[in-house]
């Protein structure tokens, strides 16, 4: 477009003319015509005026009033007022004079104002005085645009007065109801509602009376009576609610003050923007996408407009806790009060998922996002916590899984949890590889890909957050993977490490363990879905490594106590230099340091040997340069990075002199000295264990439970990696103490230093009977007991047994308080049990196992005092001393030892049950009874029985085998024994054999009647098989060797 | 109370009885030797971390002075008994005796479990023992050492309590002080050079060239370490030798025909004394079971690692061409084996005598303290030598003339000195 051709821009040479223009127009040539111009340009530029929402209405005002003078025949004697409002503008040149012109501004049916023309000078009179028809007019019509406008603007401003600030505003708030019944009545119906519940709130009996006028069936009845009637309410038509309205409205007026009222809109208005948002909080399967525009589109308004009500702001929380973490009310509960809205946007931005999917984050996350949260809040209140952090984390949603499967059409696995378990351990690597092999959907890969540029290089550890892993309370903790990557190369290189880490810990939902262990507390059916944590690894590069200084866990219970002066919720904290796996981990021979941070001056160790021995011997360490997790030995490693390993001096002891020293400035080089890890140090400084020792005590408070953490420190500070509840991890969880279990059913019981644990299974009792060790009066005899004990550690089957037995074991120095045995001597049993028998009123300490505490940590045996003395502990004398012992049988050496060792086999004094130890640390109480045998285990046993019994020669009978479900441990009472019997071909053998087993049929019927009280008219299923089937391979003996699912090959009596 | 079952002190006082009567003692001297001379106990209270107070149970118990001021360790044990203690004192009057070094028997402790204790209350435990009985010991009365469950530290805190009372510095209050701080160099070589000096002498008196000779050593400790190392010294050969696996919880023997190299092998050790077996395969060392060491066909056994090592049923394993066996541990052999090994005509040097270098240290420790002037390593081990070659010869002349076991002629030895003292004071 042509410039000269647009009459209304305004360049400099447009105006140039203009002006022009007015000066000839001045000069009067046809004046009436220049007139008319000049009006219809003042009005035209007064339009312009209120047309511009950007200023302000006085602003306005002075610009009109600017303007008037020029539309007058006389511009330059002429002034003008605009007074609206109580205020006035007025042209520079104001003042009153005899030559008046007026007109009135109204607006509301109401004169509010007025604009007035004056001349300063007499000029001649023109019709009205001095001015001109037109003028008059003309300035009626101003007044009229400016009345217009001000109203316009008056309701506008109010409505924006109110949101900006309510308590500077006195306006009548009755316009903006109207205003609002107008334009949007569901609005204003809404602000009713708050109205009536606010009423409601401070007790107006008036307000009451108006809402149950509504709710009146018939203005004689009385209220109270109709709402018990199963009848609907009637529907009031919206002319009713109009009627309300009002009524509650008035009330409202006549209650409270105009400034109350106001502030209740306003505050009702502004909750209003996030109305949207709310709405979308309370829909089922929003998708991430929505959720995440909501929730952003909300927070960019600015800082006032994001208020909102307590209400709504608890109710949109509470459904985002819901929907990314969990809907367990223990959990919404604690996390309603620490997550902000804030926290949600920040942490969208950190979440990767299909943007159409709903999925969740995970036990894991849930875990450690909350408790991120609880420590940012209560920063304030505790100097110790200042300086806790987090390491960067992204997360990927459950769904992310999902959508992978369905991407790559994998749908067929989720029937993988129903195999056989054999099949899944066979499936499972080839599982592994079609995981891999899978492309991700674009989405993701993309948010993948800003995952690893926001973390950079840094080494980063892939983490599973199932689920699972929050529900049921389910110790799920190390069954799924975690993993760890260097994170360097270019960035496809370093994609497809992420992906390959990732698709293998989805992999892991499959992996039979975990299938193993959900068949086992019935959580198969479950729809699992794994969500992933991506953490940056917490530590510093020293050299070609990259470690944290410490890491380690710690518990706020205690479940391993090595003192009774210990308590079990003094907590404890396992912890290891370089990565914190070997102190998750339990590696079986490497000792991670013990401390109680309630206690942290009571040790494990306190012989220098011992804790040389109990003491780090490597560490696990990222090599950069090698792209991989390595085990290295930690002395040299120590030693060659002295000088570049964050806060060695307070990791490290000197060992010199049969004593242990703190590394003390110049007086060591210790690259020439032993050292062991003992952070005597780090203990001893005042700040790491309290930091501990708080983290604890709040998690716990707040979050209701004892908790699990797991952290690292890069040598500048503490960081928290993982946060659960303690039950979770997998040697915590809590088993009650079972209540009806018959008393001679029970072996023993203990109510004191008892820590959580629960042993099942158990076949055989080694039992030291403490009245007659004691008096044994030879040294030799004392040490053959031990050599016994040894020997029978080696002879029964491994973790099977319990060994029981007087006082102290281990005992070293005085032999007699405690069978001088080696940790090699017992490291096979399920539980170390020492018993206090009060000797001449006096009862003797035991030792907790400290002669070999880490080792027995180490390998999980659990450790268990009994104190049979005490009045309500049971120990069941009689059951030891009537049991057969099989000492003399099993180790012939030793059958002199027989009075004061007794081998138990737990089956003979049960018919076929095994014993469980079931101790539970919370209630400081353990039980150990007698289990009758499993249906499946009944039914082996049953078919062993058979089979050690008969004659092999007779029936021509060659090998039996078991399969089905007494073979893989399913059976019920129902359940019938599948068995195949290997026979030779003889048709006489074979009817004799089938009569044979008839009548082990009909006696195991009645027995399985008296257990169960399943009545079953046959219960053995024999399948016949022969040479030629088993050559050919034929029908039932495809079983006998089946590569997938073998059958389980009895053993025959003794040919 | 009447003590049922093994009792040590009864062990202790039986065996002194049979010794008694083969010197044939007059009962006097007998009544005097078999109990202790005094013992003390008392109550120690500490104030505990919480803030309460907590009383433990001290004793020392002082069996015979007669040869010098008492010498011997203290004990932190949570179920100590007095009647521990007291044979246990009864053995070090004649372990210092055997060694023939102007020393006279005692022991003592605290009943308490240090495992329950923190640093500053281990060190409360300590000040306070001192406290009770500080008049009754000293460097010129009974002078303790470490023992179970105590160390250099805790000995520490002891002399700087003994010292604070008594006004002065008496670093020869106390022995087993680390090196710099009152301590002697050569401790730890002490007792595993101590037992190759034995051995040493026991050789010439069997017509053994020493470097001729071969051994099998059970332990790789502090003591089969320095043994092997002055044993290869004098040119003998370590064909074998057995320590423990950490890691495979079980012991494992080292073969090496042309013998070990001992600076090679504890370049593959750890701290703990395990040999790393991977390592040892590749360096040509075959890898037996625990108990191959005693089988081997040596001229001499080293058994250095654990009690009851040798016992009735394996003592037949041991090969016919082994002359000598030096107890480098306490109570290696059982009574049982140690008859057969005597009908065999094999010679066995008794613990006692034979890992008496600690205690002879731990004299020269003393001496060097009281003098305040520290001697090299070198006259140490050259001290060393001296006193543990004069005992071995007492020991082994008396077991010649009277045709029994080096090991009663080392009780004979020692409590004929003892009883010697007592007579020239006039107290028998």
């Amino acid at each position: 477009m042509e410039k000269d051709y647009c009459p209304y821009l305004s360049d400099d040479r447009h105006e140039e003319n203009d002006v022009n223009t007015g000066d000839r127009i001045g000069n009067g040539t046809d004046w009436k015509l220049a007139e008319r111009e000049k009006e219809l340009k003042c009005i035209y530029s007064i339009s312009a005026v209120v047309r511009d929402k950007d200023i302000t209405v006085k602003e306005a005002m002075k610009r009109i009033v600017d303007l008037i003078p020029l539309a007058w025949r006389y511009p330059e004697i002429t002034c003008a007022r605009i007074l609206f409002d109580d205020q006035e503008v007025v042209t520079r040149n104001f003042r009153e004079t005899l030559w008046k012109q007026a007109g009135e501004i109204r607006y509301g049916d109401e004169v509010k104002g007025s604009i007035e023309v004056y001349y300063l000078q007499e000029r001649e009179s023109m019709g009205d005085g001095p001015f001109l028809a037109e003028e008059s007019n003309l300035i009626e019509t101003i007044a009229e645009m400016v009345g217009t406008y001000l109203e316009k603007r008056r309701i506008h401003q109010d409505l924006r007065d109110l949101e900006r600030k309510p308590q500077a505003d006195k306006q009548d708030w009755e316009v903006i109801l109207d205003l609002l019944i107008k334009t949007d009545p569901r609005g204003s119906l809404r602000i009713t509602r708050r109205m009536i519940y606010h009423l409601y709130r401070i007790h107006n009996e008036e307000i009451t009376n108006v809402i149950n006028g509504i709710c009146t069936l018939d203005e004689n009845e009385a209220d109270s009576e109709w709402c018990g009637i199963n009848i609907p309410n009637p529907r009031e038509d919206i002319a009713t609610l109009e009627e309300v309205q009002k009524k509650v409205f008035m009330i409202a007026k006549r209650s409270l003050s105009p400034q109350e009222i106001t502030d209740l809109f306003n505050t009702w208005l502004m909750a209003d923007k996030a109305r949207t948002l709310l709405l979308m909080s309370q829909r089922r399967g929003v998708s991430l996408l929505d959720i995440s525009r909501e929730l952003n589109h909300f927070w960019d308004l600015d800082e006032d407009s994001r208020s909102l009500a307590p209400e709504d702001d608890v109710t949109i929380r509470t459904a985002l806790i819901r929907h990314f973490f969990t809907g367990k009310l223990r959990y919404v509960n604690v996390a309603k009060n620490y997550m902000t809205l804030e926290n949600f946007v920040t942490l969208l931005r950190n979440i990767v998922g299909p943007s159409q999917g709903e999925g969740k984050l995970g036990g894991k996350v849930s875990g450690i996002f909350l408790a991120e949260k609880i420590i940012e809040k209560e920063k304030g209140r505790f100097e110790e916590l200042r300086d806790i952090r987090f390491p960067k984390s992204w997360y990927l949603t459950t769904d992310t899984m999902l959508s992978l499967i369905h991407y790559n059409d994998l749908d067929e696995i989720s029937h993988i949890k129903y195999m056989d378990p054999n099949e899944i351990r066979q499936e499972q690597p080839f599982l592994e590889q079609i995981f891999k092999n899978s492309l991700f959907p674009p989405d993701i890969l993309g948010g993948l890909r800003g995952i690893l540029r926001d973390l950079g290089n840094r080494p980063i550890i892939v983490r599973s957050s199932s689920l699972l892993e929050d529900s049921f309370g389910a110790a799920f903790s190390g069954k799924y993977k975690s993993l760890f990557l260097v994170n360097d190369g270019t960035e496809e290189e370093r994609l497809s490490a992420l992906i390959n880490a990732i698709t293998e810990v989805y992999a892991s939902t499959f992996a039979p363990e975990p299938i193993a262990y959900r068949k086992e507390r019935g959580l198969l059916d479950f729809f699992e879905e794994m969500g992933i944590l991506i953490q940056e690894v917490v530590g510093k590069r020293i050299g070609d490594y990259f470690i944290p200084a410490f890491a380690g866990v710690a518990f706020s219970n205690n479940e391993f106590r090595w003192s009774p002066r210990i308590r079990r919720e003094d907590g404890i904290i396992r912890m290891v230099a370089g990565l914190g796996t070997r102190a998750v981990d339990r590696v079986g021979n490497d000792y991670p340091v013990l401390v109680s941070p309630n206690r942290p001056e009571i040790q494990v160790n306190t012989l220098v040997d011992e804790t040389v021995q109990y003491s780090q011997h490597n560490m696990d360490v990222i090599n950069l340069k090698k792209g991989r997790l390595e085990t290295v030995p930690t002395l040299e490693f120590l030693r060659q990075n002295w000088d570049d390993y964050p806060m060695i001096d307070r990791i490290v002891s000197i060992h010199r002199d049969d004593m242990l020293t703190p590394v003390v400035g110049i007086l060591h080089d210790a690259r020439d000295e032993d050292m062991v890890i003992t952070f005597s140090k780090l203990i001893g400084d005042k700040r790491f264990i309290p930091q501990i020792k708080r983290l604890l005590s709040i998690l716990k408070e707040k979050m209701g439970n004892p908790v699990d953490i797991e952290f690292a420190h890069d040598g500048d500070a503490l960081y928290i990696l993982q946060c659960r509840p303690q039950s979770h991890a997998i040697e915590m969880e809590r088993v009650p103490i079972p209540k009806n279990i018959p008393q001679d059913r029970k072996l023993f019981s203990a109510g004191k230093y008892v820590t959580t644990s629960h042993i099942e299974n158990i076949e055989y009792v080694v039992y030291v009977d403490p009245a007659a060790y004691e008096t044994l009066e030879e040294r030799e005899m004392i040490y053959s007991v031990a050599q016994a004990v040894g020997a029978l550690n080696r002879a029964l089957p491994k973790r099977k047994f319990i060994l029981m037995g007087p006082g102290r074991w281990g005992s070293r120095g005085d032999i007699k308080l405690g069978v001088p045995i080696t940790y090699n001597d017992i490291n096979n049993t399920a539980l170390l049990i020492e018993i206090a028998r009060i000797k001449g009123g006096y009862q003797p300490e035991l030792s907790f196992g400290t002669h070999f505490f880490q080792d027995l940590v180490e390998a999980d045996i659990h450790y268990l005092p009994l104190y049979p003395d005490e009045p309500e502990n049971l120990f069941n004398d009689e059951m030891f001393r009537i049991a057969p012992n099989h000492l003399g049988e099993l180790l012939p050496k030793y059958a002199g030892l027989e009075d004061v060792i007794k081998v138990v086999d737990l089956s003979e004094i049960s018919r076929g049950g095994t014993l469980s130890v079931v101790m539970d640390g919370e209630a400081n109480s353990a039980l150990a009874y007698m289990r009758p045998p499993d249906h499946w285990l009944w039914r082996m046993r049953k078919v062993e029985e058979i089979a050690a019994s008969m004659d092999v020669d007779l029936y021509g009978v060659k090998g039996i085998y078991v399969i089905g479900s007494t073979k893989e441990g399913t059976a019920g009472p129902e359940s019938d024994i599948d068995i195949i019997v290997h026979q030779v071909e003889d048709e006489e053998k074979r009817d004799a054999l089938l009569s044979r087993l008839i009548g082990w049929d009909e006696k195991m019927c009645q027995e399985n009647l008296d257990r169960t009280g399943v009545e079953m008219e046959r219960i053995l299923d024999v399948h016949i098989v022969t040479d030629d089937d088993i050559a050919n391979k034929t029908s039932w003996a495809t079983h006998i060797d089946s590569p997938y699912n073998p059958a389980r090959k009895i053993s025959l009596s003794d040919q | 109370m009447a003590e049922k079952g093994f009792n040590a002190f009864k062990m202790a006082q039986e065996q002194f009885d049979r010794i008694a009567e083969k010197l044939e003692l007059d009962g006097g001297t007998r009544d005097l030797l078999r109990t202790p001379l005094r013992e003390y106990h008392f109550s120690i209270p500490v104030r505990m971390d919480d803030g309460s107070i907590k009383v433990f149970k001290g004793f020392r118990i002082q069996h015979n002075d007669a040869r010098g001021p008492c010498k011997g360790g203290i004990r932190f044990h949570p179920q100590e008994t007095a009647d521990t203690v007291r044979a246990l004192s009864m053995w070090m009057t004649w372990k210092c005796s055997v060694v023939n070094i102007p020393l006279g028997g005692g022991k003592g402790g605290v009943i308490c479990d240090p495992h329950n204790l923190s640093q500053r209350e281990q060190e409360a435990v300590c000040r306070g023992w001192v406290r009770q009985i500080s008049k009754n010991v000293g460097p010129n009365e009974d002078v303790p050492a470490p023992d179970v469950m105590t160390n250099g530290q805790h000995m520490l805190w002891m002399l700087d309590e003994y010292e604070t009372i008594s006004g002065g510095r008496y670093p020869g209050f106390i022995t087993g002080k680390p090196v710099g701080h009152g301590g002697s160099l050569g401790r730890t070589e002490a007792t595993g050079y101590g037992v190759i000096f034995s051995l040493r002498e026991a050789c010439k008196g069997a017509d053994l060239e020493l470097s001729n000779t071969t051994a099998s050593v059970q332990g790789f400790g502090n003591v089969g370490q320095y043994a092997i190392e002055l044993y290869t010294k004098y040119g003998g050969k370590v064909v074998c030798v057995s320590c423990w696996d950490q890691g495979d919880s079980k012991a494992h023997s080292f073969f090496k025909e042309d013998g070990v190299d001992l600076k090679e092998l504890r370049s593959i050790t750890d701290r703990f004394g395990s040999i790393n077996k991977v390592k040892a395969g590749e360096l040509g060392y075959d890898v037996l079971s625990g108990d191959a060491w005693l089988k081997q066909d040596v001229d001499i056994l080293i058994p250095a690692a654990l009690e009851n090592a040798i016992t009735g049923d394996n003592v037949a394993n041991i090969n016919e061409g082994v002359k000598i066996i030096v107890e480098g541990a306490n109570g290696p052999t059982t009574p049982e084996a140690d008859e057969i090994l005597f009908n065999r005509g094999i010679v066995v040097i008794p613990d006692f005598l034979a890992n008496a270098g600690g205690v002879a240290c731990s004299y020269f420790e003393q001496v060097q303290s009281n003098t305040n002037y520290y001697w090299p390593k070198d006259e140490v081990i050259g001290k060393l030598d001296d006193k543990m070659t004069e005992a071995f010869y007492s020991v082994m002349d008396i077991s010649k003339r009277r045709n029994i076991s080096m090991r009663d002629a080392a009780y004979m030895i020692a409590i004929s000195r003892v009883a010697e003292a007592c007579r020239l004071r006039g107290w028998v």
